[in-house]
């Protein structure tokens, strides 16, 4: 098991790496960083003043190799757009994208856990069908266009919920449901498998013939076993959420890290972009990490490998 | 790495008969619904009523004909800039079709090969795989999706390439699992023993195993590409008007949402049944695939 | 067939459509509360966040906006006479061609306390002109050379060269930062905390998501500025479009601006909201690559050109797609603009055969392949498409972001563009025609006698001669349709019923002129 995470963290600072690298290279060939900073406006001196004065005229290894070297001294940099530092600048939009991250994941297993138990309670039927379609819904529309739409419902129509901010909680309602429906389906479609193959199993028809109600059987038994592959499911999915946010923080203007990375890769902020890239990757790895020691502890085989 | 696999039939896949096909009402509806967008997607030439490039200035956002002014000249009323929806509608399956088969082709070529071969020969190209894979999904699609389109420009092709190079995941990390579950089994340690070459035991034991998922992973990925489509036009970087994609029609139609919802809610209902006939064709041919009592 | 795809389409659509409908029009229809008139508070909405508040650390419009209404400059320039009036200066003097003195207004206080005189003016020009510092908005300032202390209210400022559109930045762009409290924090600092002399002070300020102002009550009365009736502005960065509409529908902003024309009149139909549309600076026009090593040589033949004006309808594209106070253009420069005529410039009616003539005599009887690259306003490079195609140019389309757009003309790579430029707010031809006729990166035509005449202008103090210079130079652009004027770009602001406010061509939001009705 320790040689097993070992070499999972070897792998993390190698992606870490690679991915910067990567990032960097994207954004320099993505368009001239000084012409974004100069704005619109800007004359061709004045580029060329800018780019002199941030040092982006210095060869790109060199540039890299600087921001490593700062990084690795524990100098995150500062952001050449917002002139703030950068460390600083992702923590506070961290907060934001944490609490919509969680909120959509409560909203996922919230739609997910009733479809997914119903589903496999009425494995084949009609209803089954119709738990799955339920589920799909949420990734039939375009993410903009359902956002757009619990607006129209939600703030113009009913006037229950404010359309954009993110000052109260109910600021996420809406957010945590358009994202949080996006991913229920992956959630719905495990816990039904993992529920199917739970009921069938020995001990619970034994149960049951004993005569224990259906009610107990199921929550206290089936849905606990089930369980265990949503929650490494759950900690993959957090990634995404935390990543993939940014037309829904657009859309309600929630200005997190998704809003911050697209900001950065527009304006080609170095040091935030590469700052964010760096975060969500060592992030990813250690969610994986977790959700793969988690399947290793259910499935040996997989550990052996 | 996270979803379960379903352990795979010890025999070879030859239960699938056509008794269970028939009676697979998710696979029938899924596939018809398919079938009917696939053909108009390419009678559209002959369906549409006009040119859907044809702009009219002077008869833009007009409703379609059961609104009061709409008229049986545009049925489904015309776009801002005058250009007939329903010609644009069935155009644009085109484009749809097109996008989520050529991604889910690529993908999963990619995703398929590289997920084999870490579940087949594990160790240190399970390693590689491994890094592969994470190095991947850390990367954000939009800076690959917005550097490549500053580079080379967006186009129908640009999308297709970005997504297709960016899908593989899913595709790896189940074909991964499956290959591990059906290595380990009798007959293909049988066939090692035997002395077949490698090349020999993956077309003809493991292959046929692992592609029930791979078709099933295929259909989910199809579905997925064909909205991150949608998205990509929403920032931006999507395919260039005046193709009529679904996806670039529905986040131009965004603005006219609160006042001219057809305009959205055409392309989107679209969209919504493709992917919603996608969905069900794929739970149907999961369900065609396994035994009965796993599915 | 055909009729089974309807049925099946149409139903689904209806079903949506009628119950959106329905939905949409009780709810747009309904009164809302409009708390902003009763807590006296204008809530704007705008998209872009600035990246700094301080005014020469910022390239967004909004900053300009908050610039305008937090600090004063030197002097003011009257929006409706375009007369110069001295607002933090007194009076000034042109004393020769590079040498400016200001007597400056006494009595005047920063928000935190801190008195203005002439080291305010001293630190803060000569910090924010020297490059070191970074400033990012370097247009604004890299033609100061100097600034000397004459007196405890006197001032003199030394040019580079002798630059007429001194005074035109100093009017508009050209805040004026306490000296103490501006050398003790620094930009950022001033981001963080920001203070100026102007009619709104900023209370409070979370950088990406809002911005708040107070109305100064010690604002100082001899100001051009009048004095502030609202109480207090907060101002939201929401970058979605139609959330912006959603809020202002619903009752949760009061203003919002650069509202796209089809949806501004879609607002105008709610009677809780008032539609303004004025003219503003940015002008629209296509440039055409002929240097060299052009990817489209065809545009090095001027009858091509021609053709290519020929076949545009701007009139037509105006009135359907542009909007309210778009104007045709025949010469590239901000009509308003110091310098900018089109006295005798030839004007390129819409002729879509003689277009077809042209581009058979220059040896394209079936047209050509051509691209054509754009950044904004995407219906309106669509339009232009269109008449190019009815006439055999067959262009086609790459959308990009205004940076990438802007390497890629930079490079040369740019056939045809679909371009647009604001001056900054800057009402001198000095300001526009030069960036793209001057042989600066962005000028992809390269004609040494048009840069010369530009130059003359841009450094002759004499207006006479000025004009002069840029006339001939703009009729020699227009003659050999170096680029194709197209229109002025109209600007729609959407706000309650409630709130008084006119537009400015500067698209500069006035808050101390704004009252509640």
């Amino acid at each position: 098991m320790l040689a097993f995470m070992i070499r999972r963290l070897g792998l993390a600072v190698l992606v870490a790496l690679t991915v910067s690298i990567l990032a960097f290279l994207l954004l320099h060939l993505s368009g001239d960083p000084a012409v974004a900073l100069a704005g619109e406006g800007a004359r061709q001196a004045d580029i060329d003043m800018i780019r002199k004065a941030y040092g982006l005229d210095r060869p790109i290894v060199v540039q890299y190799a600087d921001w490593l070297w700062n990084i690795l001294n524990g100098h995150f940099g500062t952001s050449v757009y917002f002139k703030t530092d950068a460390g600083p600048l992702i923590f506070s939009k961290l907060q934001t994208t944490l609490v919509l991250g969680l909120a959509a994941l409560g909203v996922a297993l919230l739609i997910s856990i009733p479809l997914g138990v119903l589903a496999a309670l009425y494995k084949g039927s009609l209803a089954d069908r119709l738990c799955l379609a339920v589920a799909v819904l949420g990734q039939a529309l375009p993410n903009f266009f359902f956002a757009l739409l619990l607006i129209m419902l939600f703030s113009i129509t009913w006037r229950v919920l404010p359309v954009s901010g993110s000052g109260t909680w109910q600021h996420f309602v809406m957010p945590a449901i358009a994202l949080g429906y996006y991913v229920a389906p992956a959630f719905m479609r495990l816990i039904r498998a993992g529920m199917i193959e739970v009921l069938g199993a020995d001990y619970i028809r034994t149960a049951r013939a004993k005569g224990l109600p259906a009610g107990k059987v199921i929550f206290k038994h089936a849905l606990r076993n089930a369980i265990v592959p949503v929650v490494a499911l759950a900690a993959v999915q957090l990634g995404y959420l935390l990543g993939g946010s940014v037309v829904i923080e657009t859309i309600f203007a929630l200005d997190g890290l998704g809003y911050l990375a697209y900001q950065s890769i527009t304006f080609k902020d170095y040091p935030v972009m590469q700052l964010i890239v760096l975060l969500l990757s060592v992030l990813y790895v250690l969610l994986t990490l977790a959700a793969d020691v988690a399947n290793a502890w259910l499935d040996p085989r997989i550990r052996v490998s | 790495m996270a979803a379960p696999i379903p352990p795979v039939l010890a025999e070879a896949p030859a239960r699938l008969t056509w008794q269970r096909l028939r009676h697979n009402k998710a696979l029938l509806a899924g596939g018809a619904i398919l079938l009917l967008i696939i053909l108009v997607a390419l009678l559209a030439p002959w369906l549409s009523p006009h040119d859907p490039y044809f702009q009219d200035l002077t008869h833009r956002t007009a409703p379609p004909v059961w609104y009061d002014k709409g008229t049986w000249l545009h049925p489904l009323g015309t776009d801002q800039l005058g250009r007939d929806y329903m010609s644009r509608l069935f155009y644009g399956a085109r484009i749809s079709l097109l996008i989520g088969a050529s991604v889910a082709l690529i993908s999963g070529l990619i995703g398929t090969a590289l997920g084999m071969a870490a579940g087949y020969f594990g160790g240190r190209i399970d390693m590689v795989v491994s890094f592969l894979v994470t190095t991947r999904l850390s990367m954000p699609v939009i800076l690959v999706a917005l550097a490549t389109v500053a580079i080379v420009g967006g186009s129908l092709w640009v999308v297709i390439m970005v997504l297709g190079l960016l899908k593989w995941d899913r595709f790896a990390v189940v074909m991964r699992s499956a290959t591990q579950q059906v290595r380990s089994l009798e007959y293909v340690s049988a066939a090692q023993a035997a002395g077949a070459s490698t090349w020999r035991i993956v077309r003809s034991e493991v292959l046929p195993n692992v592609v029930p998922h791979l078709i099933v992973i295929a259909t989910l990925e199809a579905a997925s590409a064909i909205l991150l489509e949608a998205a990509l036009s929403f920032l931006g970087l999507g395919v260039q008007p005046p193709l009529p994609s679904w996806g670039l029609m529905i986040s131009e139609a965004k603005a006219y949402m609160f006042f001219s919802f057809w305009l959205i809610a055409i392309p989107g209902s679209a969209l919504a049944l493709l992917i919603f006939a996608i969905n069900l064709a794929g739970d149907g041919l999961h369900q065609w695939l396994t035994p009965e009592d796993k599915a | 067939m055909a009729e089974r795809r309807v049925s099946f389409v149409a139903p689904l659509s209806f079903r949506f459509s009628a119950a959106a409908l329905l939905m949409a029009g009780a709810a747009l229809s309904a009164q809302p509360a409009w708390a902003g008139k009763q807590d006296d508070t204008l809530r704007m909405a705008y998209d872009q966040a600035p990246e700094s508040v301080d005014p020469y650390f910022n390239n967004v419009r909004i900053g300009v906006i908050i610039a305008a209404n937090v600090w004063d400059t030197l002097l003011y320039r009257d929006p409706l006479t375009n007369e110069y009036k001295g607002q933090l200066a007194k009076s000034w003097k042109q004393v020769d061609d590079k040498t400016l003195e200001f007597e400056l207004r006494q009595g005047v206080k920063f928000h935190n306390g801190e008195e203005f005189d002439a080291d305010s003016v001293v630190y803060t020009l000569n910090f924010v002109a020297d490059p070191k510092n970074k400033a990012t908005t370097q247009q604004n300032v890299r033609w100061i050379d100097k600034v000397e202390k004459l007196g405890k209210y006197k001032v003199r400022l030394t040019t580079k060269e002798p630059f007429p559109a001194a005074k035109e930045y100093l009017s508009t762009t050209v805040a004026i930062h306490p000296a103490k409290y501006y050398a003790k924090v620094g930009p950022q600092g001033m981001n963080a905390k920001p203070v100026g002399t102007g009619p709104y002070k900023v209370t409070e300020y979370v950088p990406g998501k809002s911005i708040t102002l107070e109305a100064n009550k010690d604002y100082f009365k001899d100001s051009p500025k009048s004095q502030p009736k609202i109480g207090k502005v907060v101002i939201r960065f929401i970058p979605d479009r139609q959330t912006q509409m959603a809020e202002v529908i619903s009752g949760g902003e009061d203003f919002i601006m650069h509202v796209p024309k089809d949806q501004a009149e879609q607002l105008k139909t709610l009677p809780q909201l008032q539609v303004k549309s004025g003219n503003t600076m940015r002008i629209v026009f296509m440039q055409m690559n002929i240097l060299d090593n052009t990817p489209a040589p065809q545009l090095k033949d001027e009858r091509v050109r021609k053709a290519i004006l020929h076949a545009i309808d701007r009139e037509a594209i105006i009135k359907n797609i542009v909007g309210e106070g778009a104007e045709v253009l025949n010469t590239i420069c901000t009509p308003s603009q110091v310098g900018c005529t089109d006295e005798g410039a030839p004007v390129y009616k819409y002729d879509p055969a003689l277009s077809k003539k042209l581009l058979a005599e220059a040896g394209y009887p079936n047209g050509f392949d051509i691209d054509i690259v754009a950044y904004r306003e995407r219906n309106q490079t669509e339009a232009l498409i269109n008449y190019l195609q009815a006439v055999g140019i067959r262009a086609k389309l790459n959308f990009l972001q205004y940076a990438a757009m802007r390497d890629m003309i930079r490079a040369g790579k740019a056939s045809l563009t679909h371009q647009t430029w604001g001056s900054n707010l800057v009402n001198d031809v000095s300001a526009s025609t030069p960036v793209y006729f001057a042989f600066g990166n962005d000028d992809i035509t390269r004609d040494p006698k048009v840069r010369d005449l530009l130059d003359k202008g841009d450094h002759t103090i004499d207006s006479a001669a000025r004009n002069a210079a840029y006339k001939q130079a703009l009729t020699m652009i227009a003659e050999h349709a170096y680029a194709a004027p197209l229109w002025s770009l109209p600007v729609y602001y959407v706000a309650n019923k409630d709130v008084n406010f006119k537009p400015y061509p500067d698209e500069l939001v006035r808050f101390w002129e704004m009252s509640w009705k």
